[in-house]
């Protein structure tokens, strides 16, 4: 048989008194019938070393208002015996249920935080509170703070257990702004964004300068402090070839000097000679209520896109301007 | 709101509802040639496809529902000041919400009070493969296009017989060494050189609209000028020229002649676009907004006009709609008349027409 053959052969090898209770379980008809190769243990089962019954898991012991960082205190490994919790992890097979937690090599593969619970949080928090300063009284809120410190510096410092204490990841250095703490005007302001680029970002109004170029990170904090001052005096500055921005360059639409202004204008002006009214002059014309109106319209037609509102704002005004109502 | 004066009649499945006036006849009079039993003043339609699935032969009539961006464009048009600049009205909305039949209704509706039409029923058809370019003999940086500008003069002639004996031209052409046509001969004759002589079929049409906007503001007749597909003149072409780049609308005869047609330093008249996203070239499917369609070129050119939105069906358009097709047998299914059946049809549909037709074909 070869549960038996291979049962000998196990028990030839040296340490493996746990397999012997496969022995023992698998094939006790054979093992009786067929005399196999004895151990070289011939002791009395009384006089051999006990082996220990495998402990009841930890689990069992824990009581519901343990210290559970003294449990988890560092990140370790999950230990399906030192954790309480009924998880099941893997993917089932048909008509199966998810794999549980003892032997389960998915749950040993993913990273966890048990070590990081918000009790255990808070003790690092107590901890720490030794060596920290006391947040001054007079900055008790986020308009104050913004008020007073504009200028947001992030920088992140690497700690790791190894041979060396630098990390070359350390230099990087963030700087936000919001663009409304600076003093720009309209042609500052465009300009500024149009230097930047990506790095401005319009829904929250803030500019963000990432800096990793030079090897330390003082020298990257001084290069975009740098970099903001400069962008500041270059934005305020008009060039020479500024003058030839046309319309695609645009980023809004400006209603006056475009082409619908000088539609609606022609338009006017023949209406009026139609009705022999050929006193009004252009600014008169441009002036009256119904063409504010449709410049609105026209402004917030291009600058918003096509929706029920803004067309249906256009055809209201169209309508008047040309008496159609 | 819903006079039954005239009904819808849906076109044939197979076609899209964009390409409805295809190159056919697109007035009143010339559809009493082709069509049996015929009442005399009927809409406009695309005769051109003699399939047993073609509505206007099946139910011997070309109906037309009356909706609501119809009526207005017609008060509009009723209450205009002549002597304004032309105003321009642009149906927009989703693919097959009745773009198209819309024009049509104010088209049938103004050659009852008889304007002169200038329809357009496709404008894409122009920029798309046509075959036989040639160079314009009237300005080195154009090109002709002799087929689509000779249908379109075939068109326009069975459609205003009437006006073009009346209306004559105000200027001497020469077409070659040996032709020309005189002051004061009647336009007709424009019309006529160039249906025989296609080579110049595009001056032709360029000179008749010439002279169409300079009179009409004589106040002689009135012209309503209808473009379908009104945004392929302003966007992109499939065409190219000898050395294989690919040519702007510009550069074509007919666009830019028709591109002086719509513009409003003309009075006299009216001007009727509808924008089509079936047939252009390079916009995406889900476009149907102004903006959209005709682009930053197109918007200010057109600026200003007056949009008006054509949407699905409301529920009392497909109630008749409906109750047209059961009238007429057009729907055999059995459950086709009760509630449940209606109410499927509204479901499967969204109350979209020409989704609607589409399904009716089916039943």
């Amino acid at each position: 048989m070869a549960a038996a053959a291979l049962s000998a052969w196990l028990t030839l090898q040296p340490g493996t008194r746990t397999l012997r209770a496969f022995c023992t379980s698998v094939s006790p008809a054979t093992r009786s019938a067929i005399p196999s190769p004895r151990t070289a243990d011939r002791r009395p089962r009384y006089e051999r070393p006990l082996r220990r019954k495998a402990l009841p898991p930890r689990t069992e012991k824990m009581t519901l208002d343990q210290d559970w960082p003294s449990v988890y205190p560092v990140a370790a490994p999950f230990k399906p015996s030192a954790v309480p919790l009924p998880i099941r992890m893997g993917y089932p097979i048909k008509r199966g249920v998810p794999m549980a937690k003892e032997g389960n090599l998915e749950l040993l593969k993913i990273p966890n935080f048990l070590h990081l619970t918000p009790v255990a949080i808070k003790k690092h928090c107590e901890a720490l509170k030794d060596f920290c300063t006391e947040w001054p009284a007079a900055l008790d809120s986020d308009e104050k703070c913004e008020k007073h410190f504009p200028i947001e510096v992030d920088t992140t410092d690497y700690v790791s257990a190894g041979p060396s204490i630098r990390n070359p990841k350390a230099r990087v250095v963030t700087l936000r702004v919001k663009l409304s703490s600076l003093n720009l005007d309209d042609h500052a302001k465009k300009k500024l964004i149009k230097l930047v680029g990506e790095r401005y970002c319009k829904t929250t109004d803030v500019l963000t300068i990432k800096t990793d170029r030079c090897p330390l990170k003082r020298q990257n904090y001084d290069y975009a402090l740098y970099l903001l001052t400069v962008l500041y005096h270059e934005s305020w500055k008009t060039e020479e070839w500024e003058k030839d921005k046309t319309e695609a360059d645009m980023e809004e639409y400006v209603w006056n000097n475009s082409s619908s202004e000088k539609n609606i204008l022609e338009t006017l002006l023949q209406m009026k000679a139609a009705e022999k009214n050929l006193e009004v002059n252009k600014e008169e014309l441009l002036a009256t209520k119904e063409v504010e109106e449709y410049k609105k319209s026209v402004v917030s037609l291009k600058n918003e896109g096509d929706n029920e509102n803004t067309l249906s704002q256009y055809k209201e005004s169209v309508k008047k301007l040309l008496n159609l109502m | 709101m819903l006079k039954r004066v005239t009904r819808l009649v849906p076109r044939a499945c197979q076609l899209d509802p964009g390409h409805f006036l295809h190159g056919g006849p697109q007035a009143p009079q010339s559809l009493a040639a082709r069509l049996d039993d015929q009442v005399p003043d009927e809409n406009p339609r695309a005769g051109s496809h003699p399939s047993e699935d073609d509505p206007v032969r099946t139910f011997n009539e070309a109906c037309l529902m009356v909706r609501r961006p119809a009526l207005e464009l017609l008060r509009h048009l009723d209450d205009t000041n002549f002597a304004h600049p032309a105003v321009r009205y642009v149906l927009y909305g989703e693919k097959g919400t009745g773009k198209t039949l819309s024009l049509c209704h104010v088209v049938h509706f103004c050659a009852k009070r008889d304007w002169l039409i200038v329809h357009v029923p496709d404008a894409h058809l122009w920029v798309k493969s046509s075959r036989g370019l040639l160079r314009s003999a009237y300005s080195r940086r154009r090109f002709d296009q002799p087929v689509e500008a000779a249908n379109w003069l075939k068109s326009f002639k069975t459609a205003n017989e009437r006006f073009l004996s009346q209306i004559k031209i105000q200027e001497t052409y020469m077409w070659n060494k040996r032709e020309s046509t005189e002051k004061g001969r009647p336009l007709g004759e424009v019309v006529e050189q160039g249906l025989t002589r296609v080579k110049n079929a595009t001056d032709a049409v360029g000179i008749v609209l010439k002279e169409l906007k300079s009179q009409s503001c004589s106040g002689a007749f009135r012209l309503l000028v209808a473009v379908d597909g009104v945004n392929a003149l302003w966007g992109r072409t499939t065409l190219k020229r000898e050395d294989k780049s690919l040519m702007a609308p510009e550069e074509l005869a007919l666009v830019h002649s028709l591109r002086k047609m719509v513009r409003n330093d003309w009075h006299g008249g009216a001007v009727v676009l509808a924008l089509s996203q079936t047939g252009s070239l390079f916009t995406p499917r889900m476009a149907c907004l102004p903006q959209e369609l005709l682009g930053k070129e197109g918007f200010d050119a057109l600026d200003p006009f007056v949009p008006i939105l054509v949407s699905n069906y409301s529920p009392e358009e497909f109630e008749s709609c409906i109750q047209y097709y059961l009238e007429n047998s057009w729907l055999q299914h059995e459950k086709a008349h009760t509630e449940e059946g209606k109410k499927e049809l509204l479901f499967l549909s969204d109350a979209n027409p020409g989704q609607l037709e589409r399904l009716c074909a089916y039943l």
